[in-house]
């Protein structure tokens, strides 16, 4: 799909070639309100290209957006000229080559832009026809055009490569070359198989994203903190500082290039440039200027400078209603919604002095070059966007950010230059799917007829200018008002009493044209108010509107779609039987999209029956079944408007069920799909589609027409189902369970208390400080400095016999001693690992044998020293994070081993990091005072009548295993306790380590074979996945022999205590919010639920652990769900458990708190909700440790 | 583990698509960039990088896997296999061919993860029923929609099946 043809004006220079061309003139792009378009000088559009290979080419300035118009355009070119589809080749959007013919919006190419393209076509073929004639001494009339030959009743032939070659011949179109009778179609008006899809299939080049040349670099940017926002005075204007030297570790950087709030990094690999993103170091302005509150959208608009424009004020609408028996106000709310193109945007520059090179997914290509030149200033005419294909787009979304993004710096570096948007960055600054309110005054009259229709809208959403051109300060962030709110703002019924106002306004956050636009929400209001106002006069919904459809074609439509469906004439609510707490509805609606500037024009017609079950118990609405009538007048590809009709069925349900943009501090919320769940394929209605014969008609846009009906059509059912009506979107089941709650009056009363506050401590260290005077008071006592011992030089290889290395090599591996003492990405044993514990932060020591930054000058005496006292070659006291209480239970075989192992080692030099301990325990002479309270001399006393199983893990779970150190508890000076809190759990490093000495009685009991599985491989079913500090833990102990794994687990099975007791809940549990509920679950089913399905979903790599039996689920502490849900488990156990990502940087502590509180009430309900989750998620974001 | 500490480089072999490679790079690299810029396979495409969307799915040892979450140091001496190492468009694999039949794409950019959790399941199980089709595809995004005609193609890829 990639361009392989020559340029236009290459075209124009060459010999062998038959031209259809014209003068043209280009679209403006879209005007604010009150500009003037400016119009480009008329230029010369190439339409065909007949080349003397035999190929016909077709030119087109739109673009093929997934929709398919590639094939149908192609249909019509080999149509008109008579040619097999795979004989013509669609160039589209391409500047170099394809007419100008504006930005590919409204579903207008196979309804506008193709009609110069089917006359040259037309034009080329009335040319052939009479040069070959000419040549062969016949009438033009005589001959046959078929696949590229032209043939004489004499059977003499000639090719079209033939007769072009040698020459260049260069048509206008006249308009007057006779079109091809309809009659006589063979591919138009045919199923077409769509020509892209074989080479997407099999990975072949096809999308921008793929598109790589040599020597080309890597980008990513960073965008500002105000996230979602294009206007006031802080935009391009908040950048403070950026400090290069904060990415001066990461490997290939190339450059790091700011122009007002602009920024970017260009490396040479991709993960360099994901990294240096991650890591650059930025400070920003604080913006002041606050987004109104965004979660009362309707009030944000109501809010909303505005500029009133009646575009329709029929009869007298005023009195109307002031005599209307009933009068029914009614306002409808649409939310911000994203495009949510499944791949964010992606851009490839090449910046010349003399030329730039841009390939790109832009939906408006010759818009974007010029963007691109007031950019840089640089003449346009030397800048060629080269379009290629992209994620679906239905609007504006990144595609022209990104490649003004990678062409800034491509200048910086004289490179090309790929950047590849993120998700959260696409999500959060793709302009956005306007809110918009719908508010309408109307009402019946006694003779149930409608009385008058007062409607306005509210529409706060211009073109979004491309963001470079802010971010830089190139163009002013002030925020353009555009007049767009007026699509199918007219409803299609003929009342008397009718006005029609549209409040322009400027945007709120950045915004612009999506599916449907401002058409969808209008619909929405249009077609729910005539469905409230039928019932109101009791006559059925699709009869009423039938009264006032005064288009004789719609009302076919109507009539067809609601046959179609079998649609049964109703004037009540809730007539089918409740059954198994399903609620069972249908609903109505039509519309006809009406686009394009006021009064624009049709596109095709659509008509929706809907289908709809409501769980009376979840709220949840399915849609069931969507029968639907479509009208586009001549389908040039049958096949490709029913894939169309599908796909705006399927996108405009999830839109009304489901799709809302959430909005946080003033910023844009939803960064990914949990936050912004979008329709699954077990939500997938079924589909019934009626394509209304009209081959004989002008063909209408069917690229959106088909959703236009949805959100009142589903809505309808709803009430149906239900007798509520929803005047808001998405109608989500919070919303429906609160209506349903309502409307059966009950009162809310009690329902939503507010939360208690939290009253367990946060820390269980935080009364340490209290502590600190009797910590000094008792240090006085002990010694505090102990000898040095002296130091030796290391022993040489050979000291050792290989069966004592191999020995040590499997205790170290008990002892997680590499665990501990390697930095992540450093050298094993060389120490430097970072940890944080109550008392500071520590670093692990270097423990290879290199005598100046290790081990080496330790003789064995010393190191039997530190294991057993905590007491460093030099004399120093080692910190307690150093499980040397445990250690010395190792029996001194075992300790001569480990030394010989670790001294055997390969020699690293890295000195130690300094530690950063607080008051008073960065005072080491201080240590000696604990160990004098806490070191308890003896070791592990076996139990003879216990067996030998037994004792060996009581062994290895309290000497070398040193496991008290994590999971007993510690007093307030950090030593654990003993007695029956032994193993009774402990925190460590802000991971909670559950309790060890009651595992068979814990609410999910352990079993011995399931340690041992957790042991050996980090996880079991019954239990989940050990992560954090225990994930390296496994690592090492899957290395020892499975008979110490199998006595660890005979041993800890065999414990009996207590497990330490709970903290204390609060007194009153707190309940979360319906709403909390809700949008944790949603954050479930989109970011979550792939892997942990229950065996419901797909089977993917690694084990796919249950939440219903995860430890973690029935802790009295969150500490450790949230830990894997901000960082994931980037490093498991064992290789085959497979990765969790960390949503940190893609999930707000709001959003991460809901997902928790969800997964507490639905995996773990009979436990206590945990309290102040947000606040939570806050501290340990704040304080991620080290593992 | 700090945000910002590099992992340290690795030298990975890798099978994909029959052929062993060997590469180097940070040992935490997403396997799709090694996949897509070290071996040039555009099959793979990012999505999200959280595993949510599935459009980065390959199939290791087996088993459909979401390479955006995948590091480098996972797939040391693992079997990958990409769409391109299914078939290519003169000579497709039987699941490609049902989705070019079906015409199961409309903008295609999800087509590659539906292709290859498709093609996983029905080396599990060659003949599934539509909900346990829908199951698996459940966590595989698409925003255009295509859904009935991507359900259709694996239909009719499974009656192909032996």
């Amino acid at each position: 799909m990639t361009l392989t043809t020559l340029t236009r004006d290459q075209l124009l220079a060459k010999s062998g070639v038959l031209l259809v061309v014209d003068q043209i003139q280009p679209p403006s792009g879209p005007v604010a309100k009150g500009g003037v378009p400016v119009l480009k000088p008329r230029e010369l559009g190439l339409f065909i290209a007949v080349n003397d290979d035999g190929q016909v080419y077709g030119f087109n300035g739109h673009v093929d957006l997934g929709t398919g118009i590639r094939t149908s355009l192609a249909q019509i070119v080999a149509e008109e000229l008579d040619l097999a589809l795979e004989q013509v080749c669609m160039v589209l959007g391409d500047t170099d080559s394809a007419p100008n013919q504006g930005a590919t919006i409204a579903s207008a190419t196979i309804q506008i832009t193709a009609i110069p393209l089917r006359n040259a076509a037309a034009e080329a073929r009335r040319f052939l026809l009479d040069l070959a004639a000419r040549r062969l001494g016949v009438e033009p009339q005589s001959l046959v055009m078929d696949s590229g030959v032209i043939t004489s009743a004499d059977a003499r032939q000639l090719t079209f490569a033939e007769l072009v070659a040698g020459e260049r011949h260069v048509l206008g179109i006249s308009g007057d070359a006779p079109l091809k009778p309809v009659e006589d179609y063979r591919l138009v008006g045919k199923a077409s198989a769509r020509v892209d899809i074989p080479a997407k299939a099999s990975g072949e080049l096809t999308y921008v994203h793929d598109m790589r040349l040599p020597d080309m670099l890597h980008g990513r940017v960073i965008r500002p903190p105000y996230a979602g926002l294009d206007s006031g005075e802080f935009v391009g204007t908040s950048l403070l500082h950026v400090d290069e030297s904060s990415i001066a570790h990461i490997p290939g950087i190339v450059k790091v290039v700011v122009i007002g709030d602009f920024i970017g990094v260009v490396a040479k690999r991709e993960e360099q440039a994901v990294k240096a993103a991650q890591a650059l170091k930025v400070s920003w302005k604080a913006w002041t200027q606050k987004l109104p509150d965004m979660d009362d959208v309707a009030q944000a608009i109501r809010d909303n400078p505005r500029v009133r424009r009646v575009v329709l004020d029929k009869g007298n609408v005023q009195q109307a209603l002031d005599q209307a028996s009933e009068r029914m106000p009614r306002t409808y709310l649409w939310p911000y919604q994203i495009h949510g193109s499944i791949g964010p945007s992606c851009g490839l520059a090449d910046y010349q002095e003399h030329q730039i090179r841009v390939w790109s997914g832009t939906q408006n290509p010759h818009l974007l070059r010029a963007d691109l030149a007031w950019l840089l200033e640089y003449p346009e005419e030397r800048i060629e966007i080269i379009r290629m294909e992209a994620a679906g787009c239905y609007g504006r979304n990144c595609a022209d950010d990104v490649c003004a993004d990678a062409l800034l710096l491509s200048r910086a570096v004289g490179l090309p230059v790929r950047v590849q948007l993120t998700r959260e960055q696409e999500h959060v600054w793709e302009p956005k799917g306007s809110a918009q309110l719908m508010e309408v005054d109307g009402g019946i009259n006694a003779d149930g007829g409608v009385a008058g229709y007062d409607f306005q809208t509210s529409y706060p959403s211009n073109g979004a200018p491309t963001l470079a051109l802010l971010l830089t300060g190139r163009v002013e962030p002030v925020a353009a008002m555009f007049e767009m709110g007026d699509r199918t703002s007219i409803p299609p019924y003929d009342f008397e009493h009718l006005r029609v106002t549209i409040n322009d306004m400027a945007p709120i956050v950045r915004a612009s044209w999506m599916r449907g636009v401002s058409a969808l929400p209008n619909t929405f209001a249009h077609e729910s108010y005539i469905d409230e106002l039928a019932f109101a006069a009791k006559v059925d919904p699709v009869e009423y509107r039938l009264r006032y459809l005064h288009d004789e074609r719609a009302a076919e439509l109507v009539r067809a779609t609601a046959a179609r469906a079998g649609w049964v004439a109703r004037t009540e609510p809730m007539q089918t039987p409740e059954q198994d707490n399903i609620l069972r509805g249908r609903g109505f609606a039509y519309a006809r999209y009406i686009h394009s500037k006021f009064p624009g024009f049709g596109a095709a017609w659509a008509a929706w029956v809907a289908d709809v079950a409501v769980d009376r118990l979840s709220g949840e609405v399915s849609v069931t079944r969507v029968v639907i009538g479509h009208d586009a007048g001549m389908m040039v590809n049958p096949a490709g408007v029913r894939h169309q009709i599908h796909g705006n069925v399927i996108q405009a349900t999830s839109r009304v069920l489901k799709e809302r943009v959430t909005f946080e501090e003033s910023t844009v919320s939803s960064k990914e799909w949990g936050a912004y769940p979008i329709l699954t394929f077990k939500q997938v209605p079924k589909i019934d589609v009626l394509m209304m014969p009209r081959q004989h008609e002008p063909p209408m846009g069917a690229g959106e027409s088909a959703g236009v009906p949805s959100a009142a059509a589903i809505a309808n059912a709803i009430y149906d189902a239900t007798g509520i009506r929803f005047r808001e979107l998405p109608i989500t089941p919070e919303r429906v369970l609160a209506a349903l709650k309502l409307s059966q009056d009950e009162a809310a009363a009690g329902a939503d208390p507010q939360p208690v506050k939290g009253k367990r401590s946060k820390w269980w260290f935080a009364p340490l400080i209290a502590g600190i005077g009797a910590l000094a008071g008792m240090a006085a006592t002990a010694l505090p400095w102990r000898a040095e011992i002296a130091p030796i030089t290391p022993p040489v290889a050979g000291t050792w016999s290989a069966a004592t290395l191999e020995r040590g090599r499997l205790l170290a591996a008990v002892g997680d001693c590499a665990v501990c003492h390697t930095a992540p990405g450093g050298v094993t044993n060389a120490g430097g690992l970072a940890m944080q514990t109550p008392f500071g932060t520590l670093h692990s020591t270097n423990i290879t044998p290199d005598p100046e930054t290790g081990i080496g000058k330790w003789s064995y005496t010393a190191f039997e020293r530190a294991m057993r006292e905590g007491i460093s070659r030099d004399g120093k006291h080692l910190y307690p994070a150093f499980p040397y209480t445990s250690f010395r239970n190792i029996d001194d075989a075992d300790m001569q081993a480990l030394y010989a192992y670790l001294m055997s080692q390969a020699p690293v030099s890295q000195p130690a990091t300094s530690n950063a301990m607080q008051f008073p325990f960065n005072l080491r002479p201080l240590m000696a005072g604990w160990n004098a309270i806490f070191l308890r001399s003896g070791e592990v006393k076996a139990q003879p009548q216990r067996s030998a199983q037994w004792n060996r893990g009581s062994y290895l779970v309290n000497g070398l295993g040193h496991c008290a150190a994590c999971h007993s508890p510690r007093n307030l000076m950090g030593a654990q306790k003993g007695g029956s809190a032994f193993l009774a759990g402990g925190m460590v490093d802000g991971w909670e380590a559950p309790a060890l000495n009651g595992l068979s009685k814990a609410p999910t009991p352990w079993t011995e074979d399931q340690l041992f599985s957790y042991l050996s491989t980090g996880y079991t079913d019954a239990h989940g996945v050990a992560a954090g500090p225990m994930g390296p833990v496994v690592t090492e102990l899957a290395k020892l022999p499975d008979s110490d794994r199998r006595a660890m687990a005979v041993y800890l099975a065999s414990l009996s205590g207590d497990a330490l007791a709970q903290p204390e809940p609060g007194p009153a549990a707190p309940q979360v919010s319906t709403l909390a509920l809700s949008n944790g679950q949603r954050v479930f089913e989109g970011a979550c639920q792939g892997c942990h399905a229950d065996g419901l979903g797909p089977k993917l790599f690694g084990v796919s652990p249950s939440l219903a039996s995860n430890s973690n689920l029935h802790s009295a502490l969150p500490d450790n769900l949230l830990k894997v849900i901000l960082q994931g488990i980037p490093v498991p156990a064992t290789a085959d458990l497979g990765y969790m990502p960390g949503f940190k940087d893609s999930l707000s502590n709001r959003q991460i708190s809901e997902l928790t509180a969800y997964l507490r009430q639905r995996f773990a309900p009979s436990e206590p909700a945990w309290q102040s989750l947000e606040q939570k998620v806050a501290q340990i974001r704040a304080n991620p440790g080290s593992h | 583990m700090s945000d910002h500490t590099l992992a340290p480089v690795r030298t990975v072999t890798l099978h994909v698509n029959g052929q062993p490679v060997v590469v180097s790079a940070m040992a935490d690299t997403p396997l799709l960039l090694i996949l897509r810029n070290d071996l040039q396979l555009n099959g793979p495409k990012y999505g999200c990088g959280l595993g949510e969307c599935g459009a980065c799915t390959v199939i290791i040892d087996g088993v459909a896997a979401r390479t955006c979450v995948f590091p480098l140091s996972g797939a040391e001496g693992r079997t990958i296999t990409t769409l391109e190492g299914l078939g290519s468009r003169a000579q497709p694999h039987l699941v490609q061919q049902a989705f070019i039949d079906e015409q199961a794409a409309q903008c295609g950019y999800c087509m590659n993860g539906m292709i290859m959790t498709a093609k996983a399941l029905l080396d599990r199980i060659p003949h599934p029923s539509e909900a346990q089709v829908r199951n698996e595809l459940s966590a595989n995004l698409c925003r255009c929609g295509t859904h009935l005609e991507i359900i259709r193609a694996v239909m009719l890829a499974a009656r192909q099946m032996p």
